[in-house]
């Protein structure tokens, strides 16, 4: 990697002296060599990069993505899934464990590891709470948690079962092991496939009620009191499970949760047309949800925003809505998205970078000279046309395919590479 | 073929969500003509010749099937029909693929059933073809809703100011929500009355009165539409048992004469003789149930000549 230098960043780094400051920052080889209010350009094998105006963060981390690899690697394989990342901001990216076969051992904890080890964006496994992803009997968490997992999840799976969920928690609590609780009370959510309310009653299709999210977030907040377990709630999407957690914290409870970008900018109307390119789960709520759950950003009730990266073949998408699969894409438009809900470039990098990172207890990138340079910088007001020219990822379901977003991701740079997008 | 008046405001019939009051009064006056037609010798028109239909369905059907392929002979149509049954189907060919390949026989206009919401407005969207829409899971089933409206205007001359109560399985029903959107469009007043588990929770944002008490429901209305119950489209039990619910929402020739008022009755068949009605009511004269599958020929006539004039 070439030597860069950055003219004039806003840093945004909560542990720097910088912080909210412009400073230009030289990187050589990967590392940070010399932060300063100037630094005089010597060297000529040098990158300029005029920074004035944007801001300079460590790397986005997400908590939530699905890279179909193993088993699906038509959807997605690593290497896409990494440069999909990359372009989105992101230097580390926490994996479901929903492939083929699902990551419920060691073996596939590792693979994930070795086939990225050398990568721009650190990818680590998120890996199952049960064997083979049944719900069923734990699957070996320790061993995995040695090899590289970072988190204990089903992916979209609720674990149904409240007795497995508490030896989970109890369990996994041993050796300061992490559950992600994906709530959903499937007898509740029954066969529905969109948000129970208004727009669901006009068009005929039956309902997941936010009940069903709230039933189970009520259950698994009990099950982590009473075995005095730390959990973290993924991609919620409901106001009373804003509220739910937000008495949890304030009770004391080890408690953090996040939400889906596109949970904060969509609502349940979209669907009026069946476009099969909304059909998400958790499903898009209401106006009353949507403000409830960027309230809870701002109060720090949400810790952290995730893209839910759910990448799907054209074929699976381009069908009638009822058999369409849910999800979209989303790791190249968390920025703007974030943006687009009204959050600030220090609440973008408090969301995106740094509470991810601590709800994993792993260090935030530090910006100091002789750091490794793990940063993104972003522009806040620069628009550009989501397209499949610039669509690194193999699968194309988003919604915002062909939109004009505001806030760019210009570079990336991680284990003396870079993603450059100026 | 005809001046603007006559034209409908869309070039598919997907819902009756894609009409206005206009259109639905267009329909209204085309099948009274076509009603006449039906009751000369010769049932027969020229209109629709050389125009080839496939009556396309994924889900079972009899009454709306012949209704469909009565009102295309009667308008000397060509018809083709297509069925299979949806798991078949979303195992195999795509929806797309198989409506195209029927396309690529030169067929002009498509009738599709289908058990999924929204399929007709999203093969609409993906095949060049006019599409009527004969049912889509609990969404819409526009030429009932229009027959149904049809039939109350009939009965009382207009539809606007009727109070119109719809018993049974809101939850399920495609006939509800085209009925309720249709009726409000010409200015009825409607009721969903049901078991309390078979009633959206959101039903009011539709602006319809929710009874849950029949005898209630009944003393309000000018017109009790009573739903079959459905148990097919039941994934889970939502009452007990068909007993229960007859106890509780079954009409009965008792309960018809105990009001101070002469209702009409309708169903949009196949009756469950002794569950939503009893045989006494479903045979009474207050009821118009026959009178709706013969206004279903001269509705679908009305719907396919219309949308025919624009392609």
């Amino acid at each position: 990697m070439k030597s860069i230098l950055f003219r004039s960043a806003t840093i945004l780094h909560p542990q720097s002296e910088y912080n909210g400051k412009k400073a230009d920052v030289l990187i050589k080889n990967g590392i940070i060599t010399e932060i300063s209010g100037t630094i005089n350009a010597a060297d000529e094998d040098l990158v300029l990069i005029d920074a004035e105006g944007k801001y300079l963060s460590p790397g986005f981390f997400d908590l939530n993505a699905n890279f179909g690899e193993p088993g699906f690697e038509t959807r997605e394989d690593l290497i896409s899934g990494v440069a999909a990342a990359a372009a989105g901001g992101y230097t580390g990216v926490a994996v479901q464990p929903s492939t083929y076969p699902p990551v419920h051992s060691k073996s596939e904890v590792s693979y994930i590891v070795n086939r990225t080890k050398d990568s721009l964006v650190k990818v680590l496994p998120v890996g199952c709470i049960s064997k083979n992803r049944e719900g069923i009997d734990l699957a070996e968490l320790y061993d995995m948690r040695l090899a590289g997992a970072v988190a204990f999840s089903d992916g979209t799976k609720p674990v149904t079962d409240s007795g497995l969920m508490s030896r989970a928690l109890l369990y996994a609590r041993g050796f300061d092991g992490l559950i992600f609780s994906y709530p959903e009370d499937k007898s509740i959510a029954g066969a529905g496939k969109m948000n129970e309310g208004q727009v669901s009653t006009y068009l005929g299709m039956k309902g997941i009620p936010s009940l069903a999210e709230e039933v189970h977030i009520s259950r698994d907040l009990y099950l982590a009191e009473y075995n005095e377990s730390p959990i973290h709630f993924s991609t919620i999407s409901a106001a009373g499970s804003v509220s739910l957690i937000r008495e949890a914290k304030k009770k004391g409870l080890k408690v953090t949760c996040d939400v889906a970008a596109h949970h904060l900018v969509l609502t349940e109307e979209k669907l009026e047309d069946f476009d099969s390119n909304y059909k998400v789960k958790p499903p898009l709520r209401t106006r009353a949800d949507q403000e409830a759950l960027i309230a809870g950003l701002r109060d720090g009730t949400i810790d952290a925003i995730v893209s839910q990266h759910t990448p799907h073949e054209i074929e699976f998408k381009e069908v009638e809505f009822e058999i369409a699969s849910f999800g979209i894409i989303g790791l190249q438009t968390v920025l703007p998205l974030a943006i687009a809900a009204g959050l600030s470039a220090e609440e973008i990098v408090e969301k995106l970078a740094i509470r991810p990172r601590n709800i994993l207890n792993l260090p935030v990138p530090a910006f100091e000279e002789g750091e490794p340079a793990d940063f993104v910088l972003f522009d806040t007001e620069q628009e550009w046309v989501f397209s499949p020219d610039n669509n690194r990822s193999k699968a194309s379901n988003s919604p915002f395919m062909g939109a004009v977003l505001k806030g760019k991701v210009l570079i990336t740079g991680n284990n003396n590479q870079l993603f450059n997008n100026i | 073929m005809a001046d603007n008046n006559q034209i409908l405001g869309t070039r598919h019939l997907l819902g009756i969500k894609d009409l206005n009051e206009k259109d639905i009064q267009l329909i209204f006056e085309t099948a009274d003509t076509f009603k006449d037609v039906l009751n000369r010798p010769i049932k027969k028109v020229p209109s629709l010749r050389d125009v080839t239909i496939a009556n396309v369905f994924f889900e079972n059907s009899t009454r709306t099937r012949l209704s469909f392929e009565l009102a295309q002979k009667r308008l000397s149509a060509d018809t083709i029909n297509f069925a299979a049954s949806s798991s078949s189907v979303s195992k195999g060919e795509t929806l797309i693929d198989t409506v195209n390949n029927i396309l690529a026989m030169k067929v002009d206009m498509v009738v599709m059933r289908h058990p999924y919401p929204g399929a007709g407005i999203f093969l609409s969207k993906k095949v060049n073809a006019q599409i009527v829409n004969a049912g889509d899971g609990a969404h819409e089933h526009p030429t009932q809703a229009l027959l149904d409206a049809f039939s109350i205007r009939e009965r009382y001359g207009d539809v606007a100011g009727k109070k119109v109560a719809i018993v049974g399985d809101i939850l399920h029903s495609r006939v509800a929500l085209s009925n309720i959107l249709c009726l409000q469009k010409l200015g009825a007043e409607v009721m969903v009355c049901g078991p309390t588990t078979l009633i959206p929770k959101y039903i009011k944002t539709l602006n319809v009165k929710v009874e849950y008490d029949l005898m209630k429901a009944l003393q309000w209305c000018d017109v009790a539409n009573m739903l079959r119950i459905q148990l097919e489209r039941q994934d889970i039990r939502y009452f007990p048992s068909l007993r229960e619910y007859s106890m509780l929402y079954g009409l009965n020739k008792e309960i018809l004469n105990s009001l101070d008022k002469e209702i009409t009755i309708m169903h949009p068949g196949p009756i469950n003789r002794g569950v939503e009605i009893t045989s006494d009511v479903a045979d009474s004269k207050q009821s118009i149930i026959l009178d709706q599958v013969e206004n279903g020929v001269a509705i679908r006539m009305a719907v396919l000549y219309l949308l025919a004039g624009q392609r």
